[in-house]
């Protein structure tokens, strides 16, 4: 009999028989399982590697241009003193946030979109899917802005820059299937790791970082300022896409419920360089920019001003460095936030929904991802765009939407009937709803200020 | 093409089953997903959630007309 002796068993006639999506995944987990099955360091070692991915992604992402140049601003106007032990608590609250994503994918297996449509009905699916789209088309326009202003240092044009930005994250998404698409993701976000060297050119007191910790205190006292540069560290550390993105990505990428400590692993590393980057970059700019203006003077705000002070101080090649960085951060989250889009609209209409899918077959998947990339682009160049604006409006749906992304995430992961023995722990409620609390407040405070700067 | 030899962890038919029923390649979304009956703290939630948004669209439109 055919395959019973194993014979004339073919794993390759199998995996033929599949379609192509499920053809890849099962190749993809095949190799996860031959990695598991061997025994000695180097294979536990290539595990983790394999395993690695979508935490890493989305936290070094979350490291965009804007958040890139929101660090930047945040040590040139208040130096240290506060925001580096800020930073170091803000990563155990994104770990915390996005570990509930990862055991979300792995028992559903389905992408959060899918889940609040399904669960909580058309209204709050919809809600949360018009939020997404909106306020990722809108944040591609800031990586857009951030890839631009990093060729500009280059000498590259504009117009240059952003055919530049889309023909490669066209190109990622259209020509790579999941695991080659996730390891050049993953290529890309290492660079990100860039501004961690840069800082040793600032020749930072590491005695002073080290005190920060304990002496914690406001340089100047609370003010709106303080108010409105910690909110919008918080924003940059924690954002709605992110937790579409990441649950997506870990189902596109078949993982399992055995593969929950793996996914919290990848995720606890993604936030810890996630920290290390903003802090090197709040040391950076700290040291060197920070005492240049008085605080709240507007060219602290400015990251050309910002630039141009580095340079001035220990020379282009740091300057340099840290264009290249926001070409990096830009990029990476212009290829995170396109994908989180597609996955999104295509978990929302039911469509095919994964990177797997040759174009042809998945063209309803990408196109969606694709639109929302042209537009960001388009507005970059059309001129006289109302950039301020579009910033603006970014973080009020941010503000509107995070509480409403944050509710669906604990009611899912609460719910027995979904998620079994993986739904949190009290304590773990316990902490979330203190994340949740804070971060509610925060973000409401965030688009009030915004808006109405006069009520805060 | 994979290796044979190096995937011969599966040998037939029987463990090709088994590693697809494991991985649910075939079945991957299997866990149902029906309507949720609000109850309990989620309904006050959602309500406090409809409220914070009424809210805040209030703010954001005030906001823009400022801005306009």
């Amino acid at each position: 009999m055919q395959g019973k002796s194993g014979d004339r068993f073919d794993i390759n006639e199998k995996l033929n028989g599949l379609p192509v999506e499920l053809r890849l995944r099962a190749i993809d987990r095949l190799k996860v399982e031959r990695l598991r099955r061997n025994k000695g360091l180097i294979y536990r070692l290539l595990l983790i590697i394999a395993l690695i991915g979508p935490g890493i992604l989305v936290m070094i992402a979350d490291n965009d241009a804007g958040g890139v140049i929101t660090y930047a601003q945040t040590g040139s106007i208040f130096g240290i003193g506060f925001f580096i032990p800020f930073v170091v608590l803000m990563v155990p609250v994104a770990y915390f946030v996005q570990e509930m994503t990862v055991r979300l994918a792995a028992v559903t297996r389905r992408g959060h979109a899918e889940m609040i449509w399904r669960r909580y009905g058309g209204f709050w699916g919809a809600f949360s899917l018009i939020d997404l789209v909106i306020a990722n088309t809108l944040t591609l326009i800031t990586e857009f802005i951030g890839i631009t202003l990093g060729m500009s240092i280059f000498g590259i044009g504009e117009g240059y820059a952003v055919l530049i930005g889309i023909l490669f994250v066209s190109t990622v998404m259209l020509t790579l299937r999941y695991h080659k698409w996730e390891r050049v993701s993953l290529i890309i976000a290492f660079f990100n790791m860039i501004f961690i060297p840069i800082v040793l050119f600032a020749h930072p007191d590491w005695g002073m970082v080290a005190k920060t910790f304990l002496n914690w205190n406001v340089p100047g006292g609370l003010s709106a300022i303080f108010i409105y540069v910690l909110i919008a560290n918080i924003g940059t550390t924690i954002a709605p896409w992110m937790l579409f993105f990441q649950q997506s990505s870990e189902v596109d990428k078949g993982i399992v419920p055995a593969d929950i400590p793996s996914g919290k692993r990848d995720t606890f590393i993604g936030a810890c360089i996630m920290g290390a980057v903003a802090i090197s970059i709040i040391i950076l700019t700290g040291t060197l920019v920070f005492g240049a203006q008085r605080v709240g003077s507007p060219s602290s705000y400015d990251i050309s001003f910002i630039l141009s002070t580095i340079a001035s101080k220990v020379g282009m090649l740091p300057v340099k460095l840290f264009a290249l960085g926001m070409i990096d951060a830009g990029t990476i989250a212009a290829i995170a936030l396109t994908a989180s889009t597609s996955w999104a609209v295509g978990e929302a209409f039911n469509w095919p929904k994964s990177i797997n899918l040759p174009f042809i077959e998945g063209r309803k998947f990408y196109i969606p991802g694709l639109i929302s990339m042209l537009i960001a682009a388009l507005i970059v160049l059309a001129p006289k765009a109302p950039l301020g604006f579009i910033n603006l409006t970014v973080q009020v749906i941010a503000s509107i939407f995070m509480p409403a992304a944050l509710l669906f995430l604990l009611l899912l992961v609460n719910d027995k009937q979904i998620m079994g023995k993986h739904v949190n722990k009290k304590w773990e409620n316990a902490v979330m709803v203190t994340i949740m609390g804070v971060l509610i407040v925060m973000s409401g405070l965030y688009g009030i200020s915004v808006l109405m700067p006069k009520l805060i | 093409m994979l290796d044979k030899k190096e995937y011969g962890f599966i040998k037939n038919d029987e463990d090709w089953k088994k590693f697809l029923k494991k991985e649910k390649i075939n079945d991957y979304s299997s866990i149902r997903v029906r309507r949720a009956k609000m109850k309990g703290w989620a309904k006050i939630a959602f309500i406090v959630l409809r409220i914070y948004i009424i809210i805040m669209l209030i703010i954001v439109i005030l906001g823009f007309l400022h801005i306009v």
